[in-house]
């Protein structure tokens, strides 16, 4: 079996590897916002499938950070080495604020990281002054380090399948230390886990911030990509979308919120090319994903070897 | 400046209106049937457009209220039923569910309206101004829309403080299991309540379509509003919607005018303070 | 002079063509031609975008879907009027579709976006409708030529016709808040306050702004006229509340840029006799042309063409005239470029030709809201142009330098 998987994970980055040079820029430039908004769904099933917290309010990270890098890099010509970290420290901040929204559970959780995602969004869609309002900051540089840069978006293409590679390896380091075993265990039941001693809201909290860190990672391989970046970013839409990516792969599992942003975006870019009602397909995925397949593909994916391998068990 | 102060109060107290009508069915469903519903913005616009379609037919105004909202009504009890209804008391899947919904009706109400701009044509007699002490005119439309706003919380608070399925509610709200207990129909009542909800939002679509105008994506930005007056009414309190839509549409009027930049700070940003020191808003229960 | 010389020489080329015939072009073909379409299909301009779309089809119906001896297909893509939807759309187009060129995108911010792709991929994009000022000023991109009208080339006749004709010295503004909004409302600015006039207040609204209240109760007791700058659904919305707060009775709104052809249905008789616009187009001009024009876009579709509509159908126009003159060659992309700066273009809304920053140099038409007798539709609200500026050019009366040297209007 871990072999077996050993083997797969080989294959898949094998074919990561190629893709450039056998799919073209189309497909090259979608995978790339595959990694792009599976990270920043991965950052919401930190919460999501860890900790039990719907948080609807990841795009203010993902954006804040965004913003940060572009006007960074546009407006005061700051490099790449110093743009990049402050704008993850900008999302990371971000998050240390609105972190305190997890004195809040259920119901109440996703209301007020609605509200709060709405500030965000009305700060950058107003505040056109300094954001740029609707326009946003255009003409983003791709990244450089010293003289070497990225020049084309292959070779970015390369960068953020690296990035991602350590951020999903941390990340498994992260869920089975002591730390994500907590996480779980306040999901399974916050009452027994205070009982033993655990303060859970400062775990949920730290768990909070890093998630809203992880976010913010995604927002910088965003600009760098889209080179571009206006309120959308910022927006409920985006927040949603990368709940539902984490869920449609399989929320709980590393690799599940990058197959889901690969199916969203996937069907969002094919749909819309022959169908004008893509976002009654959105939907439809939506209600079919809430009502027959809340473990996601992974899930389908477990189903489906359960049953495969039911013939070898003994008759009855 | 004190006229435009004036101005903007009413205006503020004519949005809160709307957004009353919207919330308080909103808040209902969730106190009773703990149901959060992300397609409520979906409702309200597919109800002002079928009122559209009914005011151009007939030509009547009322009849347009009552059939944008009888319809939704229909249409809010089949999505309950077969589709909320399966989500258990999983406010995660509700949401990702019914928001899923609400892409579905907005593509919908799209390809059978169009992405024009609609206004529901109001009758005649409410259409033009009225003239306030110290000549400000005022538009007719939104001085009868506070009122019908005013009646219609009248009119829920005396069906739940003054009759039986009202104390019923009441009672379901509090604590369901003794309403189970006293042997009453809870689904019929579940039916009833989402019924009435899914009504206010229909009602409310043509109501606020005469005046904001119909088109797409604006489903979402009421839906918004709505939530927000939820928040700071607090989930399941009927007084808590109406004192909650007066402070979002008096934050929001004088948010755009004073500080136009950061408006939605200034509707927010308290909001977001106030659930981090009451997360129950004004009004909420523990639950 | 040196493009008075490349013109007679393509006029040249065109009349040998000509002598050739048809057996010249027979041999050069490789398949269709086919060019994407960027327009707000869905979304805030979604009727706008309706109008783009349908003006478009008509051109093409009208030509046989044919052009330098190819046939032409298009790939329509819907941006939502949102850049970053426009980004993605137009690297599909591009990289997936394979067309040979772009045409659109329709909102002024989508413009920078789809020029980066163009910029990106070296496929030239005709940019029809989107006018932000830029793309024809500070960032202009090789492959880059606009069709339609750049955002300040309307706004600066605007502002004189308020100071000159209209009479007015101490002006309101209420403008959009995003690109288009800001170069339309300070073009008119700059040309008004350099006559002389004042500024009592200006008022910004991010499109789709639900209630028009706040700003109509915060208009200056002191203001002689009011200049409104409005977009998609704001339009109506604006136009209900001057009414219903009973503004007509107080004060004079004029519309620089408002009450187009697309929203005019959704309004009634009290649009009558007000300032529409101060725009490049008006469906009520009486030129042979924009009659034809009108005539048959109103039998296709039961409406009369707004701005868009009329700005699609001539993107259109000049594509095929630039095509017909390279022979149908569109895959030399330099050619084709070289060929949509030179052809000279009788369109619709009058006589067009590029500029040497590749934007239109063309009239500007201030308009009134009439109703009038249509042949087709009968009784109908319409823009009839009550002063036309004649082949104004995006710089207006300034410098070109000088205008550059001072850089974009900003907020």
């Amino acid at each position: 079996m871990d072999r077996g998987r050993l083997a797969l994970s080989l294959i898949a980055l094998a074919a990561a590897l190629a893709l450039p040079f056998v799919a073209g820029p189309f497909w090259t430039g979608l995978a790339t916002q595959m990694y792009i908004f599976g990270l920043l769904a991965l950052s919401v099933d930190l919460l999501l499938g860890h900790a039990g917290l719907f948080s609807l309010t990841h795009a203010s990270f993902f954006a804040v950070s965004a913003y940060t890098v572009a006007i960074l890099q546009v407006r005061y010509a700051v490099p790449t080495t110093l743009a990049a970290p402050a704008g993850i420290l900008a999302g990371t901040l971000l998050a240390a604020v609105f972190g305190i929204s997890v004195r809040t559970r259920g119901v109440y959780f996703i209301l007020i990281t609605i509200a709060l995602g709405y500030v965000v969004w009305g700060v950058a869609h107003r505040w056109s002054s300094f954001t740029g309002g609707d326009n946003g900051v255009t003409n983003v540089p791709f990244p450089a380090i010293g003289g070497v840069g990225i020049t084309s978006h292959t070779q970015y293409y390369y960068l953020v399948l690296a990035v991602i590679l350590l951020c999903a390896l941390g990340y498994r380091v992260l869920i089975r230390s002591p730390f994500g075993l907590g996480l779980r265990g306040i999901k399974a039941s916050e009452t027994r886990m205070q009982s033993l001693g655990y303060r859970t809201s400062a775990h949920l909290y730290a768990a909070f911030v890093l998630s809203g860190a992880l976010a913010s990672l995604a927002g910088v391989l965003y600009v760098y990509y889209n080179r571009f970046v206006n309120p959308v970013a910022s927006s409920f839409p985006i927040s949603v979308e990368a709940a539902l990516m984490a869920i449609v792969g399989g929320s709980g599992t590393i690799i599940g919120p990058f197959l889901g942003a690969g199916v969203v975006l996937g069907l969002r870019n094919w749909v819309s090319s022959f169908f004008e009602m893509h976002h009654a397909i959105m939907g439809a995925v939506f209600i079919a994903t809430v009502l027959w397949a809340p473990d996601g593909l992974v899930g389908i994916a477990a189903r489906l070897r359960a049953r495969f391998s039911r013939p070898k068990e003994p008759g009855p | 400046m004190l006229t435009s102060a004036i101005l903007q109060a009413i205006n503020g107290v004519s949005l809160a209106a709307l957004l009353f009508l919207l919330a308080s069915g909103f808040t209902l469903s969730f106190g009773l049937m703990r149901v959060v519903n992300m397609a409520h913005g979906a409702y309200y616009l597919l109800g002002g457009y079928i009122g559209l379609s009914v005011a151009q037919k007939t030509g009547s105004f009322a009849l347009a209220i009552v059939a944008g909202g009888a319809a939704i009504a229909v249409l809010g009890y089949f999505i309950d039923h077969f589709l909320i209804r399966r989500t258990g008391e999983n406010h995660l899947a509700q949401v990702l569910l019914t928001v899923g919904v609400a892409f579905v009706l907005g593509d919908v109400a799209l390809a059978i309206w169009g992405g024009d701009n609609l206004m529901v044509p109001a009758p005649k007699f409410l259409k033009g101004s009225v003239v306030l002490p110290g000549d400000v005119y005022y538009p007719m439309y939104r001085l009868v829309m506070i009122f019908f706003g005013v009646f219609v919380g009248v009119v829920l608070w005396l069906l739940y403080k003054k009759t039986q399925i009202g104390a019923v509610v009441r009672a379901g709200v509090d604590d369901r299991e003794q309403v189970n207990a006293t042997g009453i129909n809870v689904d019929l009542l579940f039916v009833m309540v989402s019924a009435l909800a899914s009504f206010l939002a229909g009602m409310a679509g043509v109501v606020g379509g005469a005046f904001l105008t119909l088109y797409p994506g604006a489903e979402w930005e009421i839906l918004v509003y709505a939530l927000v007056v939820v928040i700071v009414g607090g989930l399941g309190s009927l007084g808590g919607a109406m004192i909650g839509a007066l402070v979002v549409g008096l934050l929001d009027a004088y948010g755009r005018w004073l500080l136009p930049e950061f408006s939605y700070f200034v509707l927010f940003g308290p909001i977001a303070l106030l659930m981090l020191f009451r997360p129950r808003g004004l009004f909420g229960k523990e639950h | 002079m040196n493009r008075l010389k490349k013109n007679v020489s393509l006029h040249g080329a065109v009349a040998l063509l000509a002598a050739l015939g048809m057996s010249a072009v027979a041999h050069a073909q490789t398949g269709p031609i086919k060019i994407g379409v960027l327009a707000p299909v869905t979304g805030p301009l979604a009727t706008p975008g309706k109008d783009m779309v349908e003006g478009w089809k008509l051109f093409w119906e009208q030509a046989g879907h044919t052009a330098g001896g190819r046939k032409v297909e298009y790939v329509i893509a819907d941006t939502t009027c949102n850049p970053d939807q426009a980004l993605t759309q137009a690297r599909r187009l591009v990289h997936q579709e394979k067309v040979h060129f772009l045409v659109g995108p329709l909102c002024g911010h989508e413009g920078p976006a789809v020029a980066q792709v163009s910029k990106e991929t070296g496929v030239p994009l005709v940019m029809d409708a989107a006018g932000a000022d830029t793309i024809t000023k500070w960032s202009r991109t090789p492959s880059v030529v606009r069709t339609a009208v750049s955002a300040s080339q309307i706004g600066h006749p605007w502002g004189e016709y308020m100071y000159k004709e209209l009479g007015l010295r101490n002006v309101t503004f209420i403008g959009q808040d995003y690109t288009w909004g800001h170069e339309v409302t300070l073009g008119a600015v700059r040309s008004f306050t350099a006559l002389g006039g004042k500024v009592a207040k200006m008022i910004w609204n991010p499109i789709g702004t639900k209630d028009y209240g706040p700003t109509i109760a915060g208009i200056p007791e002191d203001t002689d006229g009011v200049s409104a700058v409005v977009v998609g659904a704001d339009r109506v919305r604006l136009f209900e509340a001057w009414f219903n707060f009973g503004m007509d009775r107080k004060k004079k709104i004029y519309g620089g840029y408002w009450l187009h052809q697309d929203v005019l249905p959704q309004m009634d008789d009290r649009a009558i006799g007000l300032i529409g616009n101060s725009l490049n187009y008006a469906a009520g001009l009486q030129t042979p042309e924009n009659i034809a024009f009108t005539t048959a876009f109103a039998k296709a579709y039961k409406r009369l063409p707004s701005w868009f509509g009329e700005s699609a159908y001539t993107a259109g126009l000049w594509t095929k005239a630039a095509i017909d003159s390279i022979n149908g060659k569109v895959e030399d992309r330099d050619a084709f470029l070289k060929a949509m700066r030179t052809v000279s273009v009788k369109a619709p809304r009058g006589p067009l030709k590029l500029d040497a920053y590749d934007n239109p140099i063309q009239n500007v038409y201030v308009s009134k809201i009439q109703k009038i007798k249509h042949p087709v539709l009968g009784d109908i609200l319409t823009n009839v142009p009550v002063k036309t500026y004649e082949g104004v050019s995006q710089f207006w009366t300034f410098d070109p330098k000088d205008f550059l040297a001072r850089g974009p209007y900003k907020r």
